[in-house]
Protein backbone atom coordinates (compact mmCIF):
# COMPACT_ATOMS: atom_id res chain seq x y z
CA UNK A 1 0.00 0.00 0.00
CA UNK A 2 1.40 3.12 -1.01
CA UNK A 3 0.26 5.52 1.33
CA UNK A 4 3.00 8.60 0.24
CA UNK A 5 0.65 8.70 -3.26
CA UNK A 6 -2.06 10.06 -1.19
CA UNK A 7 -2.96 13.05 1.03
CA UNK A 8 -6.06 13.09 4.23
CA UNK A 9 -8.34 15.81 4.11
CA UNK A 10 -9.39 17.04 7.27
CA UNK A 11 -11.99 19.46 9.44
CA UNK A 12 -12.52 18.84 13.28
CA UNK A 13 -15.49 20.11 14.82
CA UNK A 14 -14.91 20.55 18.29
CA UNK A 15 -18.29 20.79 20.66
CA UNK A 16 -16.74 22.51 24.03
CA UNK A 17 -19.30 22.91 27.60
CA UNK A 18 -18.51 26.25 28.90
CA UNK A 19 -17.53 26.71 32.47
CA UNK A 20 -20.83 28.25 33.97
CA UNK A 21 -22.78 27.72 37.29
CA UNK A 22 -26.09 27.12 35.74
CA UNK A 23 -27.50 25.86 32.34
CA UNK A 24 -27.97 27.60 29.26
CA UNK A 25 -31.55 28.98 29.42
CA UNK A 26 -32.30 27.97 32.66
CA UNK A 27 -31.14 27.93 36.03
CA UNK A 28 -30.44 24.89 36.54
CA UNK A 29 -27.11 23.76 37.74
CA UNK A 30 -24.53 22.86 34.84
CA UNK A 31 -22.66 19.85 36.60
CA UNK A 32 -21.36 17.03 36.13
CA UNK A 33 -21.91 13.92 38.08
CA UNK A 34 -25.38 14.66 40.14
CA UNK A 35 -27.54 11.92 40.21
CA UNK A 36 -29.65 11.31 37.32
CA UNK A 37 -32.51 13.63 36.32
CA UNK A 38 -31.84 16.02 39.74
CA UNK A 39 -30.43 19.05 37.20
CA UNK A 40 -33.41 19.65 35.71
CA UNK A 41 -36.76 22.18 35.37
CA UNK A 42 -39.56 23.05 33.38
CA UNK A 43 -37.32 24.54 30.64
CA UNK A 44 -34.60 21.88 29.74
CA UNK A 45 -37.01 19.09 29.86
CA UNK A 46 -39.29 20.74 26.84
CA UNK A 47 -42.57 21.37 29.36
CA UNK A 48 -45.23 23.05 27.37
CA UNK A 49 -45.33 26.69 27.99
CA UNK A 50 -41.79 27.01 29.60
CA UNK A 51 -39.37 29.92 28.01
CA UNK A 52 -35.54 29.82 27.36
CA UNK A 53 -33.85 32.86 28.91
CA UNK A 54 -30.43 33.62 27.68
CA UNK A 55 -27.26 33.46 29.84
CA UNK A 56 -24.96 36.39 30.08
CA UNK A 57 -22.26 34.58 31.42
CA UNK A 58 -22.36 32.33 28.35
CA UNK A 59 -22.52 34.47 25.95
CA UNK A 60 -19.08 36.54 27.46
CA UNK A 61 -17.37 33.08 27.39
CA UNK A 62 -18.13 32.12 23.95
CA UNK A 63 -17.34 36.04 22.22
CA UNK A 64 -13.91 35.19 24.59
CA UNK A 65 -13.09 31.99 23.10
CA UNK A 66 -13.97 33.85 19.37
CA UNK A 67 -11.41 36.61 20.48
CA UNK A 68 -8.84 34.14 21.84
CA UNK A 69 -9.55 31.94 18.56
CA UNK A 70 -8.89 35.72 16.38
CA UNK A 71 -12.48 35.03 15.03
CA UNK A 72 -14.73 37.78 13.97
CA UNK A 73 -17.41 38.24 16.71
CA UNK A 74 -20.80 39.37 14.87
CA UNK A 75 -22.52 41.96 16.37
CA UNK A 76 -25.94 40.17 15.26
CA UNK A 77 -26.38 36.67 15.31
CA UNK A 78 -30.01 34.15 15.51
CA UNK A 79 -30.54 31.14 17.13
CA UNK A 80 -32.01 28.89 15.41
CA UNK A 81 -34.08 25.35 16.01
CA UNK A 82 -32.62 22.07 14.65
CA UNK A 83 -35.02 19.87 14.62
CA UNK A 84 -34.70 15.91 15.54
CA UNK A 85 -36.42 13.33 17.49
CA UNK A 86 -34.23 11.31 19.46
CA UNK A 87 -35.22 10.39 23.21
CA UNK A 88 -32.04 13.06 25.56
CA UNK A 89 -34.29 15.63 22.92
CA UNK A 90 -37.08 16.50 25.33
CA UNK A 91 -38.05 19.54 23.19
CA UNK A 92 -37.61 17.69 19.74
CA UNK A 93 -35.43 20.35 19.06
CA UNK A 94 -31.71 21.85 19.80
CA UNK A 95 -31.78 25.18 20.18
CA UNK A 96 -28.79 26.07 17.99
CA UNK A 97 -27.24 28.61 15.30
CA UNK A 98 -27.05 28.02 11.81
CA UNK A 99 -27.31 30.56 9.17
CA UNK A 100 -25.97 33.17 11.00
CA UNK A 101 -23.55 31.90 14.21
CA UNK A 102 -22.19 34.99 16.32
CA UNK A 103 -18.52 34.12 15.19
CA UNK A 104 -16.58 33.41 11.86
CA UNK A 105 -13.09 33.60 10.55
CA UNK A 106 -11.01 32.73 12.79
CA UNK A 107 -7.35 30.86 13.13
CA UNK A 108 -5.22 28.96 15.16
CA UNK A 109 -1.46 28.83 14.79
CA UNK A 110 -0.41 25.34 15.58
CA UNK A 111 3.58 23.76 15.82
CA UNK A 112 4.08 20.73 14.15
CA UNK A 113 7.10 18.13 14.90
CA UNK A 114 8.84 19.43 11.73
CA UNK A 115 9.18 22.56 13.63
CA UNK A 116 7.40 24.34 11.22
CA UNK A 117 4.20 26.35 12.16
CA UNK A 118 1.04 25.91 10.45
CA UNK A 119 -2.16 28.34 10.07
CA UNK A 120 -5.43 26.15 10.71
CA UNK A 121 -8.52 28.20 9.57
CA UNK A 122 -11.37 27.96 12.07
CA UNK A 123 -14.86 28.74 9.66
CA UNK A 124 -17.11 29.38 12.57
CA UNK A 125 -17.95 28.90 16.40
CA UNK A 126 -21.67 28.89 17.16
CA UNK A 127 -23.67 28.60 20.47
CA UNK A 128 -25.71 25.45 21.16
CA UNK A 129 -27.24 23.43 24.17
CA UNK A 130 -25.88 20.27 24.75
CA UNK A 131 -28.45 17.53 24.38
CA UNK A 132 -29.43 14.54 27.55
CA UNK A 133 -27.49 11.39 27.99
CA UNK A 134 -29.19 7.89 26.61
CA UNK A 135 -27.56 4.85 28.24
CA UNK A 136 -28.60 2.09 26.09
CA UNK A 137 -29.90 -1.14 28.44
CA UNK A 138 -30.91 -4.58 27.23
CA UNK A 139 -34.69 -3.77 28.46
CA UNK A 140 -34.08 -0.25 26.82
CA UNK A 141 -33.13 3.40 26.41
CA UNK A 142 -32.29 5.26 30.16
CA UNK A 143 -32.06 8.53 29.84
CA UNK A 144 -31.07 11.75 31.77
CA UNK A 145 -31.37 15.27 30.94
CA UNK A 146 -29.01 16.45 33.45
CA UNK A 147 -26.87 17.45 30.80
CA UNK A 148 -29.91 18.80 28.62
CA UNK A 149 -29.04 22.45 27.99
CA UNK A 150 -25.74 23.03 29.56
CA UNK A 151 -23.91 25.95 27.16
CA UNK A 152 -21.77 24.57 24.83
CA UNK A 153 -19.82 26.28 21.53
CA UNK A 154 -19.36 24.38 18.38
CA UNK A 155 -15.79 25.15 17.01
CA UNK A 156 -15.75 24.15 13.32
CA UNK A 157 -12.51 24.16 11.32
CA UNK A 158 -11.77 24.06 7.67
CA UNK A 159 -10.05 21.20 5.89
CA UNK A 160 -6.85 22.67 6.49
CA UNK A 161 -5.37 19.46 8.00
CA UNK A 162 -3.14 16.79 6.03
CA UNK A 163 -2.56 14.59 8.43
CA UNK A 164 -3.83 12.74 11.60
CA UNK A 165 -0.11 14.77 13.48
CA UNK A 166 -1.58 17.62 12.41
CA UNK A 167 -4.98 17.23 13.64
CA UNK A 168 -3.88 16.02 17.15
CA UNK A 169 -2.19 19.45 17.16
CA UNK A 170 -4.51 21.68 16.41
CA UNK A 171 -6.97 19.75 18.83
CA UNK A 172 -4.25 20.13 21.79
CA UNK A 173 -3.76 23.70 20.69
CA UNK A 174 -7.68 24.40 20.78
CA UNK A 175 -7.42 22.52 23.97
CA UNK A 176 -5.06 24.79 25.89
CA UNK A 177 -6.37 27.90 24.78
CA UNK A 178 -9.92 27.41 25.95
CA UNK A 179 -8.54 26.53 29.15
CA UNK A 180 -6.19 28.68 29.70
CA UNK A 181 -9.22 31.73 29.24
CA UNK A 182 -11.10 29.58 31.69
CA UNK A 183 -13.36 28.60 28.53
CA UNK A 184 -13.88 25.12 29.05
CA UNK A 185 -12.82 22.51 31.46
CA UNK A 186 -11.65 20.70 29.02
CA UNK A 187 -12.32 17.20 30.51
CA UNK A 188 -12.72 14.72 27.57
CA UNK A 189 -13.07 11.92 29.92
CA UNK A 190 -16.33 13.78 31.27
CA UNK A 191 -17.49 14.78 27.52
CA UNK A 192 -17.02 18.67 28.26
CA UNK A 193 -14.53 18.89 25.32
CA UNK A 194 -15.77 16.28 22.15
CA UNK A 195 -14.16 15.80 19.39
CA UNK A 196 -15.87 14.39 15.72
CA UNK A 197 -13.86 14.53 12.50
CA UNK A 198 -14.24 14.94 8.97
CA UNK A 199 -11.98 12.55 6.89
CA UNK A 200 -11.60 12.00 3.04
CA UNK A 201 -8.67 11.16 1.49
CA UNK A 202 -7.20 11.67 -2.29
CA UNK A 203 -4.57 11.63 -4.61
CA UNK A 204 -1.51 14.11 -3.43
CA UNK A 205 -2.05 17.52 -5.62
CA UNK A 206 -6.04 16.93 -6.51
CA UNK A 207 -8.06 19.58 -5.61
CA UNK A 208 -11.22 18.04 -5.34
CA UNK A 209 -12.38 16.41 -1.83
CA UNK A 210 -12.63 12.65 -1.61
CA UNK A 211 -16.31 11.35 -0.18
CA UNK A 212 -15.96 12.16 3.15
CA UNK A 213 -16.30 10.04 6.28
CA UNK A 214 -17.37 11.62 9.81
CA UNK A 215 -15.65 9.92 13.17
CA UNK A 216 -17.79 10.24 16.21
CA UNK A 217 -16.94 10.89 19.91
CA UNK A 218 -13.09 10.75 19.56
CA UNK A 219 -13.30 10.87 23.59
CA UNK A 220 -9.46 10.88 24.24
CA UNK A 221 -6.35 12.77 23.31
CA UNK A 222 -4.69 9.56 23.33
CA UNK A 223 -6.75 8.10 20.72
CA UNK A 224 -7.42 11.09 18.57
CA UNK A 225 -4.64 10.67 16.60
CA UNK A 226 -4.42 6.73 16.30
CA UNK A 227 -8.56 7.25 15.39
CA UNK A 228 -7.77 9.12 12.62
CA UNK A 229 -4.38 7.47 11.12
CA UNK A 230 -6.35 4.10 11.48
CA UNK A 231 -9.21 5.82 9.26
CA UNK A 232 -6.83 7.38 6.56
CA UNK A 233 -5.19 4.22 6.04
CA UNK A 234 -8.43 2.13 5.72
CA UNK A 235 -9.81 4.93 3.20
CA UNK A 236 -6.59 4.49 1.34
CA UNK A 237 -6.54 0.58 1.22
CA UNK A 238 -10.11 0.78 -0.34
CA UNK A 239 -9.47 3.42 -2.94
CA UNK A 240 -5.97 1.11 -3.45
CA UNK A 241 -8.31 -1.80 -3.88
CA UNK A 242 -10.96 0.17 -6.14
CA UNK A 243 -13.54 0.12 -3.42
CA UNK A 244 -15.62 3.02 -3.32
CA UNK A 245 -15.72 4.98 -0.13
CA UNK A 246 -19.02 5.21 1.19
CA UNK A 247 -20.41 8.47 2.89
CA UNK A 248 -21.36 7.64 6.44
CA UNK A 249 -20.73 7.84 10.35
CA UNK A 250 -18.13 5.42 12.35
CA UNK A 251 -17.21 5.65 15.54
CA UNK A 252 -13.71 4.35 17.35
CA UNK A 253 -13.53 1.51 18.86
CA UNK A 254 -10.38 1.93 21.59
CA UNK A 255 -10.54 -2.04 22.16
CA UNK A 256 -10.17 -2.94 19.00
CA UNK A 257 -8.35 -0.08 17.69
CA UNK A 258 -10.34 0.26 14.39
CA UNK A 259 -12.93 2.70 13.30
CA UNK A 260 -16.33 0.88 13.28
CA UNK A 261 -19.88 1.88 11.23
CA UNK A 262 -22.56 3.84 13.24
CA UNK A 263 -24.93 4.50 10.67
CA UNK A 264 -24.59 4.85 6.55
CA UNK A 265 -25.56 8.61 5.65
CA UNK A 266 -27.22 8.52 2.15
CA UNK A 267 -28.98 11.84 2.50
CA UNK A 268 -27.88 14.66 4.84
CA UNK A 269 -29.89 15.19 8.17
CA UNK A 270 -33.18 16.79 7.63
CA UNK A 271 -32.60 18.90 10.77
CA UNK A 272 -35.56 22.01 8.59
CA UNK A 273 -33.62 24.73 10.92
CA UNK A 274 -36.03 27.93 11.81
CA UNK A 275 -35.12 30.66 13.61
CA UNK A 276 -35.83 30.37 17.51
CA UNK A 277 -39.29 31.96 17.75
CA UNK A 278 -38.97 32.33 21.66
CA UNK A 279 -35.65 34.66 21.36
CA UNK A 280 -34.98 37.96 19.99
CA UNK A 281 -31.94 38.48 17.69
CA UNK A 282 -28.47 37.68 20.06
CA UNK A 283 -27.13 41.78 19.83
CA UNK A 284 -23.58 42.62 21.05
CA UNK A 285 -23.22 45.96 21.78
CA UNK A 286 -19.94 47.40 21.40
CA UNK A 287 -19.75 48.00 24.87
CA UNK A 288 -20.31 44.62 26.09
CA UNK A 289 -17.57 43.28 23.49
CA UNK A 290 -14.99 46.25 25.15
CA UNK A 291 -16.04 44.71 29.08
CA UNK A 292 -15.33 41.34 27.88
CA UNK A 293 -12.11 42.16 25.97
CA UNK A 294 -10.69 43.95 28.86
CA UNK A 295 -11.60 40.86 31.18
CA UNK A 296 -9.34 38.41 28.90
CA UNK A 297 -7.44 36.03 30.83
CA UNK A 298 -3.70 36.23 29.69
CA UNK A 299 -3.94 32.54 26.31
CA UNK A 300 -0.74 30.45 26.07
CA UNK A 301 1.26 32.74 23.49
CA UNK A 302 1.33 35.36 25.72
CA UNK A 303 2.44 33.50 28.71
CA UNK A 304 5.11 32.33 26.49
CA UNK A 305 6.06 35.58 25.83
CA UNK A 306 6.16 36.44 29.18
CA UNK A 307 7.96 33.78 30.37
CA UNK A 308 10.92 34.36 27.80
CA UNK A 309 11.49 37.81 28.85
CA UNK A 310 10.95 37.89 32.33
CA UNK A 311 13.21 34.42 33.16
CA UNK A 312 15.09 34.20 29.55
CA UNK A 313 13.92 31.10 28.37
CA UNK A 314 14.37 29.74 25.62
CA UNK A 315 11.42 29.52 22.60
CA UNK A 316 11.48 25.71 23.44
CA UNK A 317 11.29 25.94 27.06
CA UNK A 318 8.77 28.20 27.22
CA UNK A 319 6.19 26.59 24.75
CA UNK A 320 7.02 23.39 27.14
CA UNK A 321 6.43 25.28 30.64
CA UNK A 322 3.00 27.00 28.64
CA UNK A 323 1.80 23.23 27.43
CA UNK A 324 -1.02 23.79 30.10
CA UNK A 325 -2.78 26.13 32.14
CA UNK A 326 -1.75 23.88 35.60
CA UNK A 327 1.73 23.82 34.13
CA UNK A 328 2.73 27.25 33.46
CA UNK A 329 1.01 28.01 37.55
CA UNK A 330 3.47 25.25 38.81
CA UNK A 331 6.52 26.70 37.29
CA UNK A 332 5.39 30.40 37.83
CA UNK A 333 4.37 29.38 41.81
CA UNK A 334 8.07 27.92 41.56
CA UNK A 335 9.89 30.64 40.25
CA UNK A 336 8.39 32.92 42.78
CA UNK A 337 9.71 31.63 45.72
CA UNK A 338 12.75 30.64 44.51
CA UNK A 339 13.85 33.74 42.48
CA UNK A 340 15.43 31.78 39.63
CA UNK A 341 13.86 31.49 36.74
CA UNK A 342 16.38 29.61 34.53
CA UNK A 343 16.98 27.20 37.72
CA UNK A 344 13.36 26.73 38.31
CA UNK A 345 12.78 26.27 34.38
CA UNK A 346 15.70 23.17 34.27
CA UNK A 347 14.07 21.39 37.42
CA UNK A 348 10.27 21.70 36.29
CA UNK A 349 10.96 20.79 32.65
CA UNK A 350 13.81 18.01 33.33
CA UNK A 351 13.58 16.38 36.79
CA UNK A 352 9.61 16.94 37.79
CA UNK A 353 8.29 15.84 34.06
CA UNK A 354 10.42 13.18 33.49
CA UNK A 355 9.23 11.73 36.41
CA UNK A 356 5.94 12.79 36.26
CA UNK A 357 6.15 11.20 32.44
CA UNK A 358 7.64 8.31 34.04
CA UNK A 359 4.52 7.56 36.62
CA UNK A 360 2.23 8.59 34.26
CA UNK A 361 1.20 12.00 36.24
CA UNK A 362 -0.50 15.41 35.87
CA UNK A 363 1.21 18.05 37.14
CA UNK A 364 -2.03 18.55 39.48
CA UNK A 365 -1.38 15.36 41.00
CA UNK A 366 2.37 16.02 41.52
CA UNK A 367 4.07 14.43 44.76
CA UNK A 368 6.23 17.61 44.95
CA UNK A 369 4.78 20.62 45.33
CA UNK A 370 5.76 24.09 43.65
CA UNK A 371 6.46 25.72 47.36
CA UNK A 372 9.06 22.28 48.16
CA UNK A 373 10.66 22.23 44.46
CA UNK A 374 11.69 25.86 45.34
CA UNK A 375 12.85 25.40 48.64
CA UNK A 376 15.25 22.53 47.16
CA UNK A 377 16.31 25.29 44.42
CA UNK A 378 17.12 27.36 47.27
CA UNK A 379 19.19 25.28 49.17
CA UNK A 380 21.13 24.50 45.74
CA UNK A 381 21.54 28.51 45.44
CA UNK A 382 22.77 28.87 48.92
CA UNK A 383 24.72 26.06 49.46
CA UNK A 384 23.31 24.47 51.69
CA UNK A 385 23.46 21.30 49.26
CA UNK A 386 24.93 20.35 46.07
CA UNK A 387 23.32 20.23 42.77
CA UNK A 388 24.13 16.41 42.18
CA UNK A 389 23.14 15.96 45.98
CA UNK A 390 19.57 17.84 45.10
CA UNK A 391 18.80 15.02 42.82
CA UNK A 392 18.83 12.26 44.93
CA UNK A 393 17.09 14.54 47.26
CA UNK A 394 14.74 15.20 44.61
CA UNK A 395 14.30 11.53 43.81
CA UNK A 396 13.70 11.13 47.73
CA UNK A 397 10.83 14.08 47.92
CA UNK A 398 9.06 12.77 44.45
CA UNK A 399 9.01 8.77 46.30
CA UNK A 400 7.85 10.22 49.46
CA UNK A 401 6.33 13.98 49.34
CA UNK A 402 8.63 14.69 52.42
CA UNK A 403 10.17 18.53 52.42
CA UNK A 404 13.81 18.60 51.04
CA UNK A 405 15.14 19.50 54.47
CA UNK A 406 14.01 16.56 56.29
CA UNK A 407 15.45 14.12 53.53
CA UNK A 408 18.72 16.30 53.81
CA UNK A 409 18.62 15.96 57.65
CA UNK A 410 17.21 11.93 57.78
CA UNK A 411 20.06 11.37 55.59
CA UNK A 412 22.74 13.56 56.51
CA UNK A 413 23.22 15.49 52.71
CA UNK A 414 24.14 18.37 54.45
CA UNK A 415 27.38 19.97 52.04
CA UNK A 416 30.55 19.91 53.25
CA UNK A 417 31.86 23.22 53.33
CA UNK A 418 34.47 23.10 56.12
CA UNK A 419 37.86 23.14 54.61
CA UNK A 420 39.44 21.20 57.22
CA UNK A 421 36.95 18.00 56.59
CA UNK A 422 37.82 18.59 52.48
CA UNK A 423 41.63 18.96 53.03
CA UNK A 424 41.19 15.43 55.15
CA UNK A 425 39.35 14.59 52.40
CA UNK A 426 41.94 15.17 49.78
CA UNK A 427 44.95 14.17 51.77
CA UNK A 428 43.79 10.73 51.73
CA UNK A 429 42.80 10.28 48.44
CA UNK A 430 46.51 11.72 47.47
CA UNK A 431 47.87 9.11 49.58
CA UNK A 432 46.00 6.76 48.32
CA UNK A 433 47.65 7.80 44.40
CA UNK A 434 50.68 8.35 44.71
CA UNK A 435 51.80 7.60 41.02
CA UNK A 436 49.07 9.98 39.80
CA UNK A 437 50.13 12.37 42.40
CA UNK A 438 53.80 12.23 41.01
CA UNK A 439 52.71 12.99 37.32
CA UNK A 440 51.06 15.86 39.21
CA UNK A 441 54.00 17.19 40.30
CA UNK A 442 55.46 16.16 36.68
CA UNK A 443 53.60 18.40 34.97
CA UNK A 444 50.56 16.79 33.67
CA UNK A 445 48.31 19.24 35.30
CA UNK A 446 45.00 18.08 33.85
CA UNK A 447 45.08 15.69 36.49
CA UNK A 448 43.45 17.97 38.80
CA UNK A 449 39.88 16.95 37.70
CA UNK A 450 41.40 13.10 38.43
CA UNK A 451 41.35 14.52 42.00
CA UNK A 452 38.51 16.32 42.37
CA UNK A 453 36.81 13.66 41.26
CA UNK A 454 38.48 11.00 43.79
CA UNK A 455 37.86 13.95 46.67
CA UNK A 456 34.03 14.65 45.74
CA UNK A 457 33.68 10.06 45.54
CA UNK A 458 35.71 10.36 49.49
CA UNK A 459 32.80 12.47 50.38
CA UNK A 460 29.77 10.73 49.23
CA UNK A 461 29.09 13.72 46.78
CA UNK A 462 28.50 16.13 49.55
CA UNK A 463 31.40 18.38 49.40
CA UNK A 464 31.03 22.19 48.06
CA UNK A 465 32.31 21.68 44.52
CA UNK A 466 33.60 25.07 44.42
CA UNK A 467 36.03 24.96 46.96
CA UNK A 468 36.94 21.49 46.85
CA UNK A 469 37.96 22.65 43.50
CA UNK A 470 40.08 25.63 45.02
CA UNK A 471 41.36 23.25 47.56
CA UNK A 472 42.56 20.13 46.00
CA UNK A 473 44.26 22.71 43.45
CA UNK A 474 46.15 24.42 46.44
CA UNK A 475 46.86 21.29 48.23
CA UNK A 476 48.13 20.04 44.80
CA UNK A 477 50.46 22.84 44.23
CA UNK A 478 51.99 23.46 47.67
CA UNK B 1 -51.03 17.72 -2.85
CA UNK B 2 -48.19 16.44 -1.05
CA UNK B 3 -47.09 12.58 -2.67
CA UNK B 4 -47.33 9.16 -0.59
CA UNK B 5 -43.38 9.72 -0.39
CA UNK B 6 -43.32 12.87 0.93
CA UNK B 7 -45.63 11.65 4.18
CA UNK B 8 -43.75 8.85 4.72
CA UNK B 9 -40.40 10.98 4.80
CA UNK B 10 -41.97 13.25 6.97
CA UNK B 11 -42.92 10.11 9.08
CA UNK B 12 -39.93 8.87 9.79
CA UNK B 13 -38.71 11.80 10.60
CA UNK B 14 -41.09 11.86 13.50
CA UNK B 15 -40.08 8.23 14.00
CA UNK B 16 -43.92 7.39 12.87
CA UNK B 17 -45.23 4.52 11.58
CA UNK B 18 -48.58 5.19 9.40
CA UNK B 19 -51.53 3.12 8.23
CA UNK B 20 -53.03 3.42 4.67
CA UNK B 21 -55.65 5.11 5.83
CA UNK B 22 -53.52 7.69 8.11
CA UNK B 23 -51.14 8.49 4.94
CA UNK B 24 -53.89 9.39 2.83
CA UNK B 25 -55.38 11.66 6.21
CA UNK B 26 -52.00 13.32 6.29
CA UNK B 27 -51.73 13.94 2.53
CA UNK B 28 -54.43 15.70 2.71
CA UNK B 29 -54.07 17.95 6.41
CA UNK B 30 -50.69 17.99 5.75
CA UNK B 31 -51.47 19.98 2.29
CA UNK B 32 -54.36 21.98 3.90
CA UNK B 33 -51.16 23.48 6.62
CA UNK B 34 -48.43 24.09 3.38
CA UNK B 35 -51.64 25.47 1.54
CA UNK B 36 -52.26 28.16 4.93
CA UNK B 37 -47.90 28.73 4.54
CA UNK B 38 -48.74 29.58 1.44
CA UNK B 39 -51.01 32.36 1.78
CA UNK B 40 -49.09 33.64 4.98
CA UNK B 41 -45.86 34.14 2.24
CA UNK B 42 -48.16 36.93 0.67
CA UNK B 43 -47.38 38.65 3.39
CA UNK B 44 -44.33 41.00 2.84
CA UNK B 45 -41.51 40.16 5.00
CA UNK B 46 -37.56 40.57 4.86
CA UNK B 47 -36.09 37.62 5.46
CA UNK B 48 -34.98 38.84 9.42
CA UNK B 49 -38.60 40.12 9.29
CA UNK B 50 -39.35 36.29 11.30
CA UNK B 51 -37.79 37.56 14.07
CA UNK B 52 -38.34 41.12 14.29
CA UNK B 53 -41.98 40.49 16.02
CA UNK B 54 -39.41 40.49 19.36
CA UNK B 55 -37.86 43.45 19.31
CA UNK B 56 -34.20 43.93 20.01
CA UNK B 57 -34.52 46.30 22.81
CA UNK B 58 -36.30 43.64 24.38
CA UNK B 59 -33.32 41.63 25.15
CA UNK B 60 -32.81 40.28 27.95
CA UNK B 61 -30.14 38.24 29.41
CA UNK B 62 -30.14 36.44 33.21
CA UNK B 63 -27.16 36.63 35.19
CA UNK B 64 -24.85 32.93 35.74
CA UNK B 65 -27.09 32.33 38.95
CA UNK B 66 -28.34 28.45 39.90
CA UNK B 67 -31.79 28.27 41.26
CA UNK B 68 -32.60 24.69 41.60
CA UNK B 69 -35.63 23.54 40.76
CA UNK B 70 -37.39 21.60 43.48
CA UNK B 71 -40.04 19.43 41.74
CA UNK B 72 -38.09 17.25 39.78
CA UNK B 73 -39.43 14.04 40.64
CA UNK B 74 -42.58 16.22 39.42
CA UNK B 75 -41.06 16.26 35.94
CA UNK B 76 -39.78 12.25 35.97
CA UNK B 77 -43.19 11.20 37.37
CA UNK B 78 -44.78 12.65 34.85
CA UNK B 79 -43.02 9.54 32.37
CA UNK B 80 -44.36 6.30 31.90
CA UNK B 81 -42.12 4.37 33.22
CA UNK B 82 -38.99 5.13 35.12
CA UNK B 83 -35.56 3.17 35.88
CA UNK B 84 -32.92 4.40 38.48
CA UNK B 85 -34.22 7.85 38.75
CA UNK B 86 -33.60 8.03 34.43
CA UNK B 87 -36.51 7.97 31.61
CA UNK B 88 -37.43 4.62 30.64
CA UNK B 89 -37.70 4.51 26.70
CA UNK B 90 -37.82 1.75 24.48
CA UNK B 91 -34.29 1.57 22.34
CA UNK B 92 -34.30 3.49 18.99
CA UNK B 93 -32.05 2.24 16.01
CA UNK B 94 -31.09 5.63 14.60
CA UNK B 95 -32.57 6.11 11.25
CA UNK B 96 -33.19 2.89 10.77
ZN1 LIG C 1 -33.39 23.51 33.69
Amino acid sequence: MSLEKYEAVIGLEVHAQLMTASKMFCCCPNRYGSLPNTNICPVCTGQPGSLPVINKKAMELGVRAAIALSCEVHPESIFARKNYFYPDLPKGYQISQYERPYSTHGHIVVQLKTGEEKRIGITRIHFEEDAGKSNHESYGTLVNLNRAGVPLIEIVSEPDMRNAHEAGQYLRALHSILRYADICDGNMEEGNFRCDANISVRLRGADKFGTRVELKNINSFKFVEKAIEYEIQRQVFAVESGEKIIQQTRSWNSAKNITEVMREKEEAHDYRYFPEPDLPKLVFSLAWLDQIKKEMPELPQETSIRFKKSFELSDYDASVLTGSKELANYFESVVSHSKNGKASANWVMNELLGRLNAANKEVESSPVTAIQLADLICKIDSGEISGKIAKTVFEEMFATSKDASSIIKEKGFIQISDPIALESAICKVIENNPSQFAEYKAGKVKLLGFFVGQAMKETQGQANPALLNELVKKILDR
Amino acid sequence: MLSREEVLKIAKLARLTLTEEEIGFYQRQLTRVLDHIQDLNQVPTSKEGFVQHVPSDAQCFREDRVEPFLNHDGLINNAPVVENNCFLLPTLVEHS
